[in-house]
């Protein structure tokens, strides 16, 4: 049986882009795989654990009683072994205490206290972003960042350490922070931050809107884009209550589409994930310098960026290679030729190195 | 004296090359990414009929390759698998998005004598993917795989997860719309018969 067969030319793909855009992508899954396996994840339904669990408390509680009785004794504390989540630089990971939901942000260390006094949090380094149940008839829950401690009433909130103390942002609802200044209450909207001992209270941002991530060490201020309504925002920004939570992988996703409609959109959607400080920020300050590569000045300054922030990224050796491309492509041939020998003594057997040897300068 | 170093240069098999690149192995990774991707690219393309999408959903189609590689049982050919992945990752697009047609495809430079010509081709392949869109995915996908890729009846079968029955039928009544909408479309129809050639 013949096959009739519509000729169609197939016009060529973009394979190093692409080839460049799956590793980068994958790289950046890899890394926050294992930085979900540090901790449990909060998947299964609650009722799968609750109705078993009120089973056995009640359980419990009657035992408890009938024992104390018979002894004349009032209940023992059951005491919880603490436990310790740490995530690498670049990941993050979500984990459930009781009835409370964290978010521990990239490079964070935190120890997990279960007492009959409550649920503690001791902050070691990094952020933890916490979203907990009003504490009205519940066990207390404490965040405590170096000298600083946070009480909380029933709130959603992040605490970040900064040097001795840690910096508290509140999102929603009410926390009471105990520091060697003093205690102060703070609302939603409100932030401590130690160096603002004296004032102690900073309002950031209006009550009932939603405040900036805690950020003090990052190298970017926050882009003007963050008030976008139309904009991704990355998942290391506070969530008002209820709203839905975008990804950095989708918010990465969404930006990669506006490129071809869309660039100075798409840009603003990079910058917004590359003030992160996760695998996808590294990314996404590449794609911005691979979007500005027409812009010299500006595709540089973002290499630079990226070399400065994210120095073992995935795609430190594509950052190198760019620099070499946007010198080349506006003529510096110079510069373009010490970027290539820059480029060849870093990444030897890159996968450009042949390309970076025929422009670089014979030794 | 002089020694020379013979490094075998063998392609891997897929066995091997799988074992590699489930490990992590990202040489590996990246020799299966560039042995794989002219056909998917192609692929893609001809089941879009438009460039501005096809990088994105390789790309999307790798990425769904890699993850799920460990998973690949070996029942069928890995291009096979990958290709398989590719037509889900398009079926999911063209669900998920209004029917659209880009005039952008077939963007190739010419003389100023083809360039009648090729504005012709181009209105041809509008008015082609016009009518694919019309119709379902599954028989868009499996006209597109064996009219335009040039699959056999199997392979589309293989690759759209269906019967061979199933596939010959839904190519057939693919084939039957696209005739009909060229009776009614001298445009289409000429771009059709140009087009056109016959293979054993």
């Amino acid at each position: 049986m013949s096959h009739d067969r519509i000729r169609i030319p197939v016009p060529a793909g973009d394979e190093r882009r692409v080839e460049r855009e799956v590793f980068g992508q994958l790289a950046a899954m890899r890394s926050v795989d294992r930085a979900e396996a540090y901790a449990p994840r909060r998947r299964t339904p609650w009722f799968v654990f609750a109705i078993p669990a009120a089973c056995v408390a009640a359980v419990a509680i009657v035992l408890v009683m009938f024992v104390g009785r018979g002894r004349g004794e009032a209940p023992s504390t059951v005491s919880g072994e603490p436990s310790i989540v740490v995530t690498p630089v670049g990941g993050s990971s979500r984990f459930t205490v009781g009835d409370a939901i964290i978010d521990a942000g990239g490079d964070t260390s935190v120890e997990v206290q279960k007492s009959g006094d409550g649920v503690t949090l001791v902050l070691q380094r990094g952020t933890v972003d916490c979203d907990v149940a009003p504490r009205e008839g519940r066990a207390p829950f404490r965040v405590i960042g170096g000298n600083v401690q946070v009480e909380v009433v029933g709130t959603r909130f992040a605490v970040t350490r900064v040097g001795d103390g840690a910096r508290v942002d509140v999102t929603r609802g009410k926390v009471l922070v105990r520091a060697p200044q003093g205690e102060r209450f703070l609302t939603p909207g409100e932030t401590w931050t130690p160096a603002a001992i004296t004032a102690a209270v900073t309002p950031s941002v209006p009550a009932g809107e939603e405040p900036k991530n805690p950020s003090e060490n990052d190298p970017v201020p926050p882009p003007s884009a963050n008030a976008d309504p139309l904009l991704p925002r990355p998942t290391t920004a506070p969530n008002p209550a209820g709203a839905p939570r975008t990804t950095t992988r989708e918010a990465f996703a969404a930006a990669q589409r506006l490129e071809a409609k869309d660039p100075q959109h798409a840009a603003k959607a990079y910058r917004v994930i590359a003030n992160g400080r996760d695998a996808w920020a590294a990314l996404a300050l590449y794609s911005l310098a691979e979007l500005h590569a027409g812009v010299v000045a500006t595709s540089l300054r973002e290499l630079d960026e990226l070399a400065r922030r994210f120095p073992n990224a995935a795609n430190a050796e594509d950052g190198a290679w760019l620099r070499v491309d946007v010198l080349r492509r506006a003529g510096r041939n110079d510069e373009a030729s010490q970027a290539a020998a820059a480029y060849l003594r870093t990444f030897p057997n890159g996968t450009y190195a042949a390309s970076a040897a025929t422009l670089a300068p014979p030794r | 004296m002089t020694v020379t170093l013979v490094i075998p240069t063998s392609p891997r098999s897929d066995a091997e090359l799988i074992t590699a690149c489930i490990a992590g192995d990202e040489p590996a990774q990246r020799v299966l990414f560039r042995r794989e991707y002219s056909r998917v690219h192609a692929t893609v393309y001809r089941l879009l009929g438009n460039l501005r999408e096809v990088d994105d959903l390789v790309q999307e189609t790798f990425i769904a390759a890699f993850r799920a590689l460990a998973t690949y049982r070996g029942d069928a050919k890995l291009s096979t698998w990958i290709d398989r992945i590719a037509v889900r990752v398009v079926f999911h697009h063209i669900r998920a998005r209004k029917p659209s047609v880009s005039l952008e495809s077939v963007r190739e430079p010419g003389t100023s004598g083809e360039i009648e010509d090729q504005t012709h081709a181009r209105e041809g392949l509008r008015r082609l993917y016009a009518v694919l869109a019309t119709m379902s995915p599954e028989a868009r996908a499996a006209f597109a795989l064996y009219a335009i890729d040039g699959r056999s009846i199997a392979e589309v079968a293989a690759v759209t997860g269906t019967t061979t029955v199933a596939a010959k039928l839904r190519i057939w009544r693919a084939r039957r719309e696209v005739t009909r909408q060229a009776e009614a479309d001298p445009v289409l129809s000429e771009f059709l018969t140009t087009r056109r050639e016959e293979t054993p």
